[in-house]
């Protein structure tokens, strides 16, 4: 039995905006802890998403793109060795406009049951979608969430 | 497992103070609750009322627990949908903590029985509901598209 997490957001901003949020480093790096995603973002392309000091975080590739609308990676945690032995996960960010706002849907699953990965990124997600928000309406991300946790 | 529950969590840039204080006073829940507002003193043992525009009930209950501004607990009722009505009494808690110079939000709403319709319902709205107050308190504006998407 697998494990999957949802979460849905509306922020107010273009799709197009919150996929370059979603994508681009001189967003991530402002409210996703610092880190930065290193992708062609085409269809087969590899993902990593790195930590400030360079360390490789998470892998992955993309597996299905249609910016700014969807968008479907494989996601493997490299930073945790036993979040790494449950193997990789899929994310998938779905948009859609609505009036000024955009409707963002996260969606995490993993094919093992009682996912730890999941329990961990159910923690981690709306506090990463949070400042994302933050950012786009006010210009701020959340501070507490804007940098790499200390001893990480 | 018995029972059905929902749990989202949001972070937003202001105290818990200011948060308890647009969650309980109805000139801030209309801004950001689809025009709604509550009605009770919000004191334990109080009777709670969830209400439209136009008056109608769409739930009531009772403040279980009330300790301003860290957590409050309803016992949920709803008065719009018989389906619903019929499935009893839902809990529903809300929990507030400072994170830096943001206030962690977790609303869990459940309900001892399975695959509730209520919990269902309410999974469509609690998302809508938090992203607009969470626009209001930091930005001024809540999410007026959102708002009159529901009430059409």
């Amino acid at each position: 039995m697998s494990t999957q997490f949802v979460y849905v957001t509306y922020i107010r901003a273009t799709p197009e905006k919150v996929f370059d949020a979603l994508t681009k480093p001189e967003f991530t790096t402002r409210y996703w802890a610092g880190t930065t995603q290193r992708s062609d973002w085409t269809k087969g392309a590899t993902l990593g998403v790195h930590a400030p000091d360079g360390r490789l975080w998470d892998s992955g590739a993309v597996l299905e793109i249609d910016p700014p609308r969807k968008l479907v990676m494989r996601w493997l945690n490299e930073g945790l060795a036993e979040l790494k032995a449950e193997g990789p996960t899929i994310v998938t960010y779905e948009l859609e406009q609505q009036g000024s706002v955009t409707k963002l849907t996260l969606t995490q699953t993993s094919p093992v049951a009682d996912s730890k990965v999941i329990g961990m990124m159910s923690q981690g997600w709306p506090a990463v979608l949070a400042g994302l928000k933050s950012l786009l309406e006010t210009g701020e991300p959340i501070a507490e969430f804007a940098e790499w946790p200390d001893g990480m | 497992m018995a029972g059905s529950a929902f749990v989202y969590v949001t972070y937003i840039r202001t105290t818990p103070e200011k948060l308890w204080q647009a969650l309980t006073t109805p000139e801030f829940q209309r801004k950001f609750w689809f025009g709604m507002h509550q009605d009770s003193d919000f004191r334990k043992g109080s009777p709670w009322r969830l209400v439209f525009e136009d008056g109608r009930v769409a739930d009531d209950g009772e403040v279980l627990e009330a300790d301003p501004p860290n957590r409050l607990v309803l016992k949920w009722r709803n008065r719009l949908r018989p389906e619903l009505t019929e499935e009893g009494d839902a809990r529903c808690e809300m929990a507030l903590e400072t994170v830096g110079d943001a206030t962690r939000l977790t609303i869990t709403h459940s309900i001892p029985r399975d695959n509730s319709q209520l919990i269902e319902a309410v999974s469509g709205g609690w998302p809508k509901i938090l992203a607009s107050l969470k626009s209001l308190l930091e930005t001024g504006e809540a999410l007026d598209s959102i708002h009159s998407r529901v009430k059409a």
